[in-house]
This record gives C-alpha cells, structure tokens and sequence, in this order.
C-alpha cells in the first residue's frame, strides 16, 4: 500500500505558489504533514481527495491515477476536511447513513451495524439521535472521523482536525486516530508539532510549497542533538539575539521570552544546551530554510 | 447625551452605510437596472410595461404613474437586497461583537443604518425616474405620441407613489432582518407581500371589493387604477393621480405599516450578542462520558457500484433533499401563501355579473394556474438551494470526496424537486377537490386534474427546473443565478416583441390550449407533445452540459472545469447528451415541418403588412359595382376527426345595380388551410385578373350582367387542417364542436374592408392614413346595405350537412330530412322565409332538449353535463317570445334553437332561427336566487336578434349598434324586468353601467355619442342598457315599445334602404313628451354625465307614522367631447328621482319613497314625507343616470 507523489505543483489564479514539485512516498501507517498555516498542506490534502486539480505532476495510489480515476480513489478514501459544516437538523445516525449509502453501502442492514461500531468507537452513540448543529467542536469533529471510516477507507486524509479541540478533546481525537492508522495510509496534517510527536511514525515539513524535510520524526529530533541551545533574555535585547544568532524560536515564560537558538558549536552567552524537541526540528527546517 | 452628540453618532453611521454601499457594484448594476428598464420602455418595443395606444399619449401621468409602480413592485426583491441586510450584515459578518461593543445608541444605530440604506434605495430606485425622463427627449421618439414635456409628471409619481412603496417595504424588509437575522426571512415576507398584491389584483375584479382592494393592495398599483378606472383619454393624458380618496387611504395605512415595523423594531432590538435569534434558543449537548471505546471493531460493509445502485442512491438522495426542503420555513412560507391566495381566489373565478360559474374541473384547473408563479418561485428558489447546499453549509468537502458520480447527485437533487412536485399538485388537487365540496359540487373529474396538471403545469416547471440547474451550475454563483433565471423570464416574454415568435425558440412552449368540455383538449394534444419531446430532450442537454461542468472541489476557475468536463466526458454522458441532442434536433424538425412545410408561418409583423399591401393594391375596387346573392344552396361535408369539410354549392347572383355588370370580384378565403377547386359561372366568363397573394380574383364576363339579371356562381371549397401550426390554430373545426359562418369560410364578392388594419399606430407603420372606423350615418352606401355589407340583401337559404355518425349537424332553416349513408348522418336543412347572408354550420355530439311556446319549438343542443342552465334558458326563450311578439311584431320562423359551442370564444351569435352559445357564457352557471343569470340574459338579447338584426336590419354606417345590439340590449332587460326582483336588476344596471364607464376609459379613438357609435361594445351594449333603461322609466315601457312597434313595421324586412339610428330616434322623439326631449340629447346624441351628490339628510318626525325627511342635493351635468374633455353644462333643467329608504321586516333596504322631481339649480332642498322611518335618502338612488361616483347620491339620515 502506498502512495506515490510525484513532482505536484500548482499555483492559484491570484499568483501564490502554493505547491511547488512536491514528491512523497508515504507507507501504510501513519504521515505527518507539519507546517504552517498556508504552507500548502490542505492544497496538497484536497488534491490528493480529488478536490483540486494540480497544474502539474501525478498522484498514485497502489495501481489507482488519483487525478484521472477520481471515482476509484473516492471509493477507498476517507477524507476529513479542515473545516466542514453539518446539516444542522439531521441527527448524526441520519447523516452517517445517508453518506454510507452514497459510499456504496447499499445493504441496509450492514450500514446499520457499520454505523452502530462507529457511534460507539467515536464515543457518540448516546447523542446519536441529536440534530448535529447541538454538537460540539469536539463532538463534530469525531463525527467527522466517523464518516471517513465509513467504507472501511485505504487512504485516510484529516486535515487539521485537532485546531480549536481544547486539550482533552484533541487528546481523545487524537486516541482515536492513533488505533485507526494500522491498516491504511493516513495522512494527518497540522500545524501543531505534539500531533505528529506523539502519532506519526514519519512524516515531511512542508513550508511555502516546498518539502523542507522528511523522515522520521525521532530521527529528526536525533539529528539536531547538540545543535539547540536556549536562554531565557530580557525582551529588549530580543532584537540583538536575532541579529546574532540563528534564533529557531521563542517563547514566553512566565513573562519573560525563552530562545532557541542552532548552533553547531557551543555559542556561549550563557546559553545552555536544549532538550530536543520535535518542534525545534519544525521551526528550524521553517526558519533556518527560509 | 446631548443632542449634538446623537447627532453625529446618527450621521456617522449613516453616513458609514452610505459610504459603504457607494464602493459595492451591486448599488451601480441596480440603479443601472433601472434606469435601462425606464429607458427601453419609453423609447422601443423590446420592453413593455403597461404602455399606451391610440389615444392615451406615452407621457400620460398615468401611464408614468403605473410604469413607476409596476417597475417599484416588480423590483421589490432589489428592495429586500438592499433593506433586509444592514443590520444582518453586522451577524453574517459577525463583526457584531466588535460593532456592539462601541459606545453607540441602539437609536443611532438602527436609524443610522435604516436611513442610509433608504437613501441609497431611493438612489437606486431613481434610475427609473431618470431613465423614464431622459427617454422622453430620444429624438426617434414620436411628437404626435407624447403629450408636451413637464418635470412634474414624473416627480409626482416617484414622490408619492415609488418613495412611500419604498419607506414601507424597506421598513418591512428591515424589520424582518434585523429582528430575525436570516435573510430567508427577509424573502419569505416579500412573497407574502407579493401575495397581498395578488389578492388585491383579484378581488378588483369585482365591483364590490373594490374598495378592500384598494386599500390592502402594498404597492398601489390597484388602488390607482380603481381610482383612475373612470378617467378618460383626457384625463388620464393631463392628470396626475392625486393623493386624494382611495389612494390617499391606501398611501397612509402602507405608510403606518412601515413606522410601526420601525417602532418594533427599535424596541425589540437588543445588541446583546448572545442572543442568537429572536425566535429560537439553541441547545448545547452536554457530554459525559469522555472514554474512548477501543474495543469495538468496526465490521467490514461491502461496497457496492452497480448502475441499480446508482439508481438506488439517486432515489436515496432525492428522498434525502425532498425531507430537507419541505422543512424549510421558506418553502413552507411560499406553498402557504400560494394556497392561502388560491383560496382566496376560488371565491371570484368565473365570475360574470356578479355570478360564479360552477366549480367544474376546468374551472378549477384556470384557478390552480394561479399557484404557476408559486411554483416558479420553488423552482427558480430551491434549484439554487439544492445546488449550492452542501457548499453553503461549509459540508461540501465531504461530500465531494464522496464516490458518487457527479450525474448521481445532480439527479438525486433534481428528482428531489420532482417529488416537490408531485406532491405539489396532489395537494392542489386536494384542496380543490374540497373547494369543489364545500361549493357542493359533486362531479369530480380527477382524471381531469392529473391530465392537465401532471402534462402542461408539470413538464413547465420541470423543464424550468432542469434549466435552472444548468444556469446555477454554469455561472456557479447564486445570485447571479436567480438573477439570470428572472433575466430569462423577461426575455421570453420579450423575443415576441422583437419578431422572433417560432414558438421553437420560446423555451417551454408546449401548450395544451383552452380546455373545453366539449372538445377536451381536442386537436392541442399532438403538437403538445412534439413540443414537449422538443423541450425536454433540450434541457437534458442542458442537464448533461451541468453534469460535465458541475463544481466540486475547489476549482472554480473556468479554465479548470473545462479540464474536469473533458474528463467526465465519457462513453455514457456522450451517448446520452448525443441521443438528446439527436431527439431535439429531429422533434425540432418535425415541428418545423408541420409548422412551417404543411402549413404556413408567418410573423405578426409580416401578416400587417400584407393586410397593408392588400389594402394599398386593392383598396381602388371597394366601391366597384358588384351584383348580389339571392340563393344559396350548399352541400357541407364535415369530418370532424380529421378537422376537414368540403364544401360545394352555388350562389345565385342577381345584378340589383342600374348599370350592366361585366367583372365580378371574388375574395375567397385567404386561410392557407382553404382551397377552391373551382370556381365557375353559369355565363361565360374569364379570369381576367388574380391576386394570388390575397386569394382575389377578377373574372370578366363575356356578355354583361344586365340590371335585374341573374347568374348562376358554382364552386367547391376544401378547408384541410394538416399537421399543426405554430399558434393560432384553427378553432372553428374540431373533433367536436364545429362552428363557423359563411363569412370566413365561404367566397364573398368584392373588396373586403374587414380585412383592413384597423389599429391606427400599425397602419401608420405601414404607411397607411388614420381609418374612419365606419361609413358615416347618412352615407348611401352605407344606407344601401346591411350591417354584413353589401354582399346580399336576404337570401333563400338551403343546405345539406353531412358529419361523422355520432355527431349532429345544423344550419339555419328546418330539418328536411335526415338519413346514414356511408357510415356519415346526412341532414338537410331548408328555410321557408329569407334570411340574412349570414349562416353558420354546426356540428357535435348533442343532447337535445325540446320544448314548444305557442307553435314555435324551441330546442337546445348540449353537451351532456351542462344540464345546468338549460332549463332557464328555456323560461328566457319562452318569456322573450311572449314579450317580444306581442310588443314589436312577429316572429317569421317557426322554430328556435340554441346550440351550444366549445369555449374557445366567449360569444353567442344569433342566425336565422339559431342562436350558436359558447359553453362559456351561460352553461354552468351557479345562479342563487340573487344572482344575475348569465344564460337567462344572454338567451333573451340573442333572440331580440331575431328582431333586431334578422327583422329589422340596420345599415351598414355609424351608429348602427343602436339598432341591432341597443334594442337587443332593451329587449333582455325588459323580459328581466318582468322576471326579477328590482334589486337584480340594478345589480345587473350597475355591472352594466361600470362596464360603460371603464369601456371609455380604455377608449382607443374616440368616444361616440350612441347614436353614432361605431361597433364600440362598451356603447351599444353597456351604455345602450343603461340608456334604454332610463328611457322607459322616464317615458314609459310602453310608449318605447309603442315607438318599436311602428320603427319595426315600418322597417321590418326592408331591402331598399337600410335604418340608421336617426330613424329610429325620430320614432322615440314621437313617443317622448316635450317636457323631456332634453333626455333624448342627453342619453343618444350627446356623451352627457352627471354629478348628482347628496350633501345632507334630515328627517323630523311629525306623527307617528309619518316624517319629513329634508335632503339637500348637488347636481352637475356635463358634456364630453370624444376624447372624454368634459365641460359643464351651466343650465340644468331635469326630472330627477329623489328617493328615500327605510328597512323592511328582513332588515333590507325597502323604498319609501321614489319620485322625480325638477332639478333646475346646482344646489337644491327637497322635504318629502313618508310613513315609516326613513334611513337613507338621496338623488337618482338607483342610478338610473350616467353618473361616474354613483356611491354618493344616497346618503344616511343624520
């Protein structure tokens, strides 16, 4: 099981890049795709769904041309969009079904149980009767998974589905994708590091169109080993560090700006050797690469 | 705060909404609307509203006046655009949280917004001023249609009629979308907005709602014309309408309505954001259990991708959006409203004086036909919905990642509406089912209802509907969408205008046409259904291309959907699009070959000017000498199925000239579908001249037609009915209920000046001078001949008639013989007595009733099922016989009948002895015990015909109407008067006098006194009741009937010189005393109307049984020149009726007192005195006298 990409670009009519020769090759299991708003990310997620043409380059998945056989690959793909409405008068149960019908479940009493195992796996079998515009972000969310599981999907795109989940949601959401991405390729893209840290066993970092980087993410957080140092600094002097040293990131704690800066050697300063984190991985490929 | 404070607060605001709106193109495209609609009006034909001929000028401040309002009206969803939203703005924008949280007054706030919007909505709105005044200085337009320049004419109407449609329906709009904030909302209330107006439009057509219609009516446009619905040429081409009366009432109660939106506003607004709608509190679920389940497994469901599973899932879709749809508060709004008018409607359909036809299908069918718009408004409305749902609930993603073909989803939404449909229609059938019900009408045909709903109204809004999903997919934006569809709709009804009128190119022209018990929907059937193959094979092109182009995902851009298209074109969609396109391409040419190669097609255009050439070439020989028919005998082989006769026989010409005749002009049919297989003489003639554009020929004779000498014309005639046409199909010859006259069909001799153009802008067009409508009075020409021309005098008349073996045949004369032969029922019909040149030919399944008066039989021809007025019509031939042979003369033939005729014209017509009676007029009325009998009345004018016309013929000059349709006119309603109650018949009066009054306000030319009215309808019928009428009563019935009796025996049967309307008047001034002579000026020789008014009313009891009652009335007369300029007469000198009222035991109105008295001076005092106690009292109380505000000559006791 694989998907191929290959030398995917396009560029919207107001003239952004937003994917520039992009090629990947993600395995079955699960992909993280890390990068910043307007990276590309949904771009590259909504035209490997069939919801956007490339200008150029192929997509394939196992023996399947994404771009030419849509209706094959919608067949086998479970997709949960970035952001998506509901109808807002139609219980959960009622909307999986019709969407179970429309994947080609026709037999009625299957949709019944397939529908009933997903109620349940996505914790929403006691509201299942609500009308989904009572739903909670966290609550639409995993309806949103549900009905990508739906046809019992090879290919699984979420794209940023724990932005705006407050922490135990996007704990329990991310739970759920965790058992989901055994038997298929699932590619869950984000702008939050600890998604792809505590799921994906590989992933890319995609800035401005580009693959920054690929591999495995601990890999990549032992690659940098040694190379990250941080200091906590008044914020006056933020602008001289900037200046002087390869600032990766900056954050504030309690009040006062904490950096990390790379630095192949020691950079002295006072400043003392970082525990690498995947995020350190994520902003220097986003920074230092710019 | 201070003053100064709110101040700029308010015009901050104000100012930021004008601000805002000034830099959106939609304010420009708007106001550009507008002003093009207002400008192509006035300056070409490509638009139309209302508009003016003859007379009434284009400049008319009426006509401004109702272009303004019908532009204000029609445009009132660019109100909701712009009124609904300001507030609305601030939450779908959702800046409200930042907008509330500045320091601002809810009063500034909302007025701010509400004032800016109105002044950029007046703005917008005022394009149509500017268009209307900047077309009137066009240079191409014509000097001698307008009236002189005056600014005022058009500020007028926009100030007081467009500005206060605008502040009430602004305010409205505004209400509804602040306090709501859905702009569905904002919609669903123009529609029941648009639905008031309909009411309004309906109720006016009778007399005594006019009033109600008047005031609810939001826009106006009712209200204006019922008050301008007496105005005449010159006043509607010099007046403007004035806030005065009903307007005035009508102007300040919509004006209320938008304060007090306003005021509801402001107090049921809040700014608190939390508030999420005024109407609803949503409820938040609240989760417990926060586990994840990881010991469920889900099962392995099997997919499935057959085409019966497509099919399955089309029908799952469709189901899916149907529940969707019907839930929608504006759906439900829409099918209300519709309803609720239809309802309100079924009240007034097939109303004729004042009486309602039975609800029969048909009926019922016309009524339904007012829930047509409705279900435009669901298709236009909810084909935008559906194809723009998922996308505007932001779930579009999901459901375009689904693998379902794009020709699935676009099905699933369109059968969803399909299933709208139907049960659409089943409800409409329901419900008039019930309306039939509760009318106690038993017959329901439901077999009916589905034919003609389930095929015409059903194939129109599913052909609308696939073109709606084509122009929603292709423009992929929704407003622009419903924009274009009603963008659509106006082209359609304007290509006719601009000459294209093949109905080939007029989307969704399939029409069943008129449905007639008679005849069902007869021969409309087959080109129906051609049509509808037509249409609909070329909407599902249409279909097809929405497939290819259908947007899913995020390409929006064309260049990319092409890509897409090319690639959804497969082997299926081609094979499909191609076999539609093959159908549409061959349908269309068949239509086009039964169209345009077995029949002919011409534009209206093109058929003027042949009537103009005709004219130009031909006009030289309408006074050349012609001789005259005295014989006719006809065979007439009818077959009705095939919609054919032939027919073949001779004419007996006689010279009756001085002078020796040697050419002899003959004008045959000139119907495409007619043939003449010959034509000869009993002389020696030849065809010297032939025109065969206009079926003319001149034949020389080789010896001269001596005066007094006869000859012998021969010829057969075929009238063939191939295929079908492209409109105006032949509705004289059908499957059942064939009906049509020798002047049509049959050879007449000489020029034909019927066939002129008679309307005087298409003749100028043509470049043909003005025409006078008809020869002078004292013309000798005209005094030479009859009313039908100079064709003949009075012919011997004899025919036989054959027709299918279940139909009967009739013509005028008695019944020979009747035989089968060949499987066809022969009959042979002989008139004893001569007749006019004027006999028709009859053929259907009938019924027959028989009955006798005195010798005379009296026979109705029916169709079975119209039992219903059959046998009053009997009461009303007996009863006109009795009145009309012991008053004027006798009746020359010994028998009377009425047949029946399909209702595909709403006349009867009365030949020897046989009166032809549209079904429509008379069958199937519903008449109460006070009500105007539709049947009775129309049986008695027709048979005063055999009087009036067939006895005593008029002649042929100005005036005439007087003769034949006036008296026909005093006749019926003397055989009433003797029949009804006097309460009928002033109700009948008062139809008759409104009809009078309205018929010269939409006068073309001019207005003619009646004694020289020349075929004006409103005259010599309405106008002739009310004055013959009045005539009686001042004079007595039985000096009139004196006067007839001796026109009649004087002038009965005479060939030598026709009357005209001065020999009958001198008759009347015989019979009328000096003291009233002036009533004879008055009522026949001049347009006289009075203002009789009521001022004040006392009454003193003296006794007790008895009170004086004093009454202070006003009377005015005037005098009316031809285009309706009055001028006062200064010396009154009439007899009056001065009348007083009281109540009887059922509480009606009961007469007390009815006298005339001399009114000599403008204001005067009457005491009167009377038994009882008096309640109501006045002036010509039951409006005996031309009177155009009849309402105030009585008033109540004070």
């Amino acid at each position: 099981m694989q998907l191929i990409i290959e030398n995917l670009s396009k560029t919207y009519s107001n003239g952004v890049q937003a994917l520039k020769n992009v090629s990947l090759t993600l395995n079955q299991g699960m992909f993280g795709l890390l990068g910043p708003n307007g990276a590309g990310k949904s771009t590259l997620m909504r035209t490997i769904a069939t919801l956007q043409e490339p200008d150029e380059g192929t997509i394939h998945f196992n023996s399947i041309d994404v771009l030419k056989q849509k209706d094959e690959i919608r067949k086998i793909l479970g997709y949960l969009p970035q952001e998506f409405g509901v109808y807002p008068k139609i219980s959960a149960e009622t909307l999986l079904d019709h969407l179970a019908t429309l994947k080609g479940i026709s037999n009625a009493k299957e949709r019944k149980e397939l529908i009933k195992a997903l109620l349940n796996k996505t914790n929403l079998f006691d509201s299942r009767r609500k009308n989904l515009g009572g739903y909670s972000g966290g609550m639409k969310q995993r309806f949103g998974i549900a009905q990508a599981l739906l046809n019992n999907p090879h290919l699984i795109i979420v794209d940023e589905p724990t932005a705006g989940l407050d922490p135990a949601e996007r704990n329990r959401f991310l739970n759920l994708l965790s058992e989901i991405g055994e038997n298929s390729v699932v590619i869950l893209s984000t702008h939050i590091v600890d998604d792809v840290k505590e799921l994906c066993t590989d992933m890319a970092i995609i800035n401005n169109g580009e693959v920054l980087m690929r591999g495995n993410p601990m890999e990549a957080i032992f690659s940098l080993e040694g190379r990250i140092w941080s200091k906590r600094i008044g914020k006056p002097q933020m602008a001289d560090y900037k200046k002087n040293f390869k600032v990766v990131s900056e954050k504030m704690i309690s009040g006062k700006p904490e950096i990390h800066i790379y630095s192949e050697t020691p950079p002295g300063e006072d400043f003392i050797p970082a525990m690498v984190d995947l995020e350190d991985v994520y902003f220097s490929n986003i920074f230092l690469k710019n | 705060m201070s003053f100064q404070n709110f101040k700029s607060m308010f015009w901050n605001i104000l100012k930021f909404e004008i601000n805002y709106r000034r830099k959106r193109p939609a304010t420009y495209i708007y106001f550009g609307i507008f002003f093009l609609l207002a400008f192509l009006a006035v300056t070409t034909d490509v638009v139309k509203i209302g508009g003016s001929s003859g007379q009434l000028k284009e400049n008319a401040p009426t006509s401004i006046t109702f272009m303004m309002l019908v532009l204000s009206s029609f445009f009132v969803m660019i109100t909701s655009a712009i009124m609904g939203v300001p507030v609305l703005r601030d939450f779908e924008q959702q800046t409200e949280s930042i907008m509330f949280i500045n320091p601002i007054k809810k009063r500034d706030y909302l007025f701010g917004r509400f004032f800016g919007s109105f002044i950029v909505l007046i703005f917008v709105f005022s394009g149509s001023f500017l268009g209307f005044v900047l077309g009137e200085f066009m240079p191409w337009r014509e000097a001698d249609k307008l009236m002189p320049f005056s600014l005022w004419n058009y500020l007028q109407p926009f100030l007081f009629y467009v500005v206060p449609n605008l502040f009430f329906s602004g305010a409205l709009f505004f209400a509804a979308g602040t306090l709501s904030r859905k702009m569905i909302t904002v919609y669903a209330q123009g529609i029941v907005i648009l639905m008031i107006y309909m009411v309004a439009a309906n109720l006016i057509s009778t007399i005594d709602n006019r009033i109600i219609a008047g005031l609810i009516d939001p826009f106006g446009i009712n209200t204006v014309s019922i008050y301008t619905r007496y105005w005449t040429m010159a006043e509607k081409n010099t007046q403007v309408v004035p806030l005065a009366g009903i307007v005035l009432a009508n102007r300040s109660l919509w004006f209320s309505v938008g304060i007090i939106a306003l005021i509801i506003t402001y107090y049921r607004f809040s700014f608190s954001v939390i508030q999420n709608s005024v109407l609803k509190k949503k409820r938040k679920i609240i989760e417990t259990i926060s586990i994840i389940n990881t010991d469920v497994v889900i099962p392995l469901a099997t997919q499935k991708f057959t085409i019966a599973n497509d099919i399955k899932r089309v029908v799952k879709l469709a189901w899916f959006y149907f529940k969707n749809v019907v839930k929608e508060p504006a759906f439900i709004v829409i099918v209300f409203t519709g309803i609720v008018l239809l309802c309100v409607n079924a009240d007034s359909f097939g109303t004729m004086y004042g009486t309602q036809t039975f609800p029969v299908t048909y009926e019922m069918l016309q009524l339904i036909q007012t829930f047509t718009l409705f279900f435009l408004i669901i298709v236009v409305f909810f084909s935008g919905e559906l194809i723009w749902k998922e996308r505007n609930l932001k779930t579009d993603q999901i459901f375009d990642a689904l693998p379902v073909n794009n020709a699935v989803t676009l099905a699933g939404k369109f059968f969803s509406l399909v299933f709208i449909y139907i049960v659409l229609i089943f409800v409409l059938i329901f419900i008039s089912v019930i309306i039939q019900t509760i009318k106690g009408y038993h017959n329901y045909e439901l077999g009916l209802y589905f034919k003609t709903l389930f095929s015409e109204t059903f194939l129109m809004i599913i052909l609308y509907t696939l073109l709606a999903f084509f122009i929603q997919v292709l423009v992929n934006h929704k407003f622009l969408g419903y924009a274009l569809m009603i963008v659509f709709f106006i082209a359609s009804a304007v290509i006719s205008n601009l000459g294209v009128e093949h109905r080939l190119f007029h989307f969704s022209s399939g029409s069943m046409g008129t449905y007639s018990d008679m005849n069902g929907y007869g021969h409309y059937i087959r080109p129906f259904i051609w049509f509808s193959i037509y249409w609909v094979a070329f909407a599902c092109v249409l279909f097809a291309v929405a497939i290819l182009f259908s947007v899913r995902g995020m390409d929006t851009v064309f260049r990319k959907r092409w890509k897409l298209a090319k690639i959804r074109f497969v082997r299926p969609v081609m094979i499909f699009m191609f076999s539609c396109l093959a159908v549409f391409i061959l349908s269309g040419s068949y239509i086009f070959y039964n169209t345009n190669v077995l029949n002919k097609f011409e534009n209206s255009k093109n058929e003027e000017k042949k009537q103009a050439e005709y004219e130009k070439q031909l006009k030289k020989y309408q006074f050349t000498l012609q001789p005259k028919i005295t014989d006719t005998r006809l065979k007439v082989d009818i077959f009705p199925e095939e919609r054919y006769f032939v027919a073949e026989g001779y004419y007996i010409l006689k010279n009756k000239n001085q002078k020796p005749l040697t050419e002899i002009h003959i004008q045959l049919n000139s119907d495409f579908q007619s043939y003449c297989d010959y034509l000869t003489f009993s002389r020696p003639a030849k065809l010297k001249e032939k025109f065969d554009k206009f079926y003319y020929n001149i034949y020389q004779l080789e010896q001269p037609l001596q005066s007094g000498d006869t000859l012998k014309m021969n010829f057969k005639i075929r009238f063939v009915t191939k295929g079908f046409v492209n409109s105006g199909s032949n509705t004289n010859i059908v499957y059942n209920g064939t009906f049509f006259n020798n002047l049509s069909y049959l050879p007449t001799l000489g020029y034909s000046a019927d066939a002129e153009l008679s309307a005087d802008d298409k003749r100028k067009e043509n470049g043909l001078k003005e025409k006078e409508r008809m020869m002078d009075r004292n013309n000798p020409v005209g005094l030479s001949q009859c009313l039908l021309g100079d064709d003949a005098d009075r012919i011997n008349f004899e025919i036989i008639l054959s027709t299918s073996k279940d139909q009967i045949a009739v013509a005028p004369g008695y019944l020979q013989k009747e035989w089968t032969e060949n499987d066809r029922r022969f009959f042979h019909y002989k008139m004893d007595a001569t007749i006019l040149n004027f006999y028709s030919v009859l053929s259907a399944h009938y019924k027959v009733l028989r009955d006798k008066w005195n010798d005379i039989n009296l026979e109705i021809y029916y169709q079975k099922g119209h039992e219903y007025n059959i046998h009053s019509m009997i009461t009303a031939m007996k009863k006109s016989f009795e009145y009309y042979t012991k008053n004027f003369c006798p009746y020359p033939y010994r028998q009377l009948r009425i047949l029946e005729f399909p209702r595909y014209e709403s006349f009867a017509q009365s030949f020897a002895n046989t009166i032809p009676f549209s079904e429509g007029i008379g069958f199937i009325m519903d008449v109460g015990n006070e009500d105007v009998d539709m049947g009775f009345y129309v049986t008695c004018h027709e048979i005063a015909h055999q009087w009036w016309a067939h006895q005593v013929t008029d002649a042929n000059v100005k005036g005439n109407g007087m003769i034949s349709e006036a008296l026909s006119q005093y006749s019926a309603l003397m055989v009433m008067k003797h029949t009804y109650s006097q309460e009928l018949m002033q109700k009948f009066l008062k139809h008759e006098m409104d009809s009078y009054l309205f018929g010269r306000s939409m006068e073309r030319k001019k207005e003619m006194p009646l004694e020289m009215c020349e075929n004006q309808g409103y005259i010599h019928y309405n106008k002739g009741s009310v004055v013959f009428f009045a005539l009686q009563d001042y004079i007595s019935e039985d000096s009139v009937n004196l006067a007839l009796k001796r026109f009649a025996k004087d002038w009965a049967f005479r060939e030598d010189r026709y009357p005209n309307s001065a020999d009958l008047l001198r008759y009347l001034e015989a019979v009328t005393p000096d003291s009233l002579k002036n009533i004879i000026t008055d009522m026949f020789k001049t347009i006289t109307l009075f203002e009789n008014k009521t001022e004040k009313v006392k009454s003193e009891k003296q006794a007790a049984s008895k009170y004086n009652v004093t009454i202070d009335v006003s009377a005015k007369k005037y005098r009316a020149d031809s285009l309706g300029n009055e001028k006062p007469l200064l010396v009154i000198n009439d007899w009056i009726d001065i009348g007083v009222y009281g109540k009887d035991v059922k509480g009606k109105d009961k007469l007390l007192y009815l006298k005339k008295h001399k009114i000599n001076k403008s204001q005067m005092t009457f005491t009167v005195t009377v038994a009882e106690k008096p309640l109501k009292a006045g002036i010509d109380p039951l409006n005996k006298l031309v009177d155009r505000t009849p309402d105030d000559n009585v008033k109540s006791v004070d």
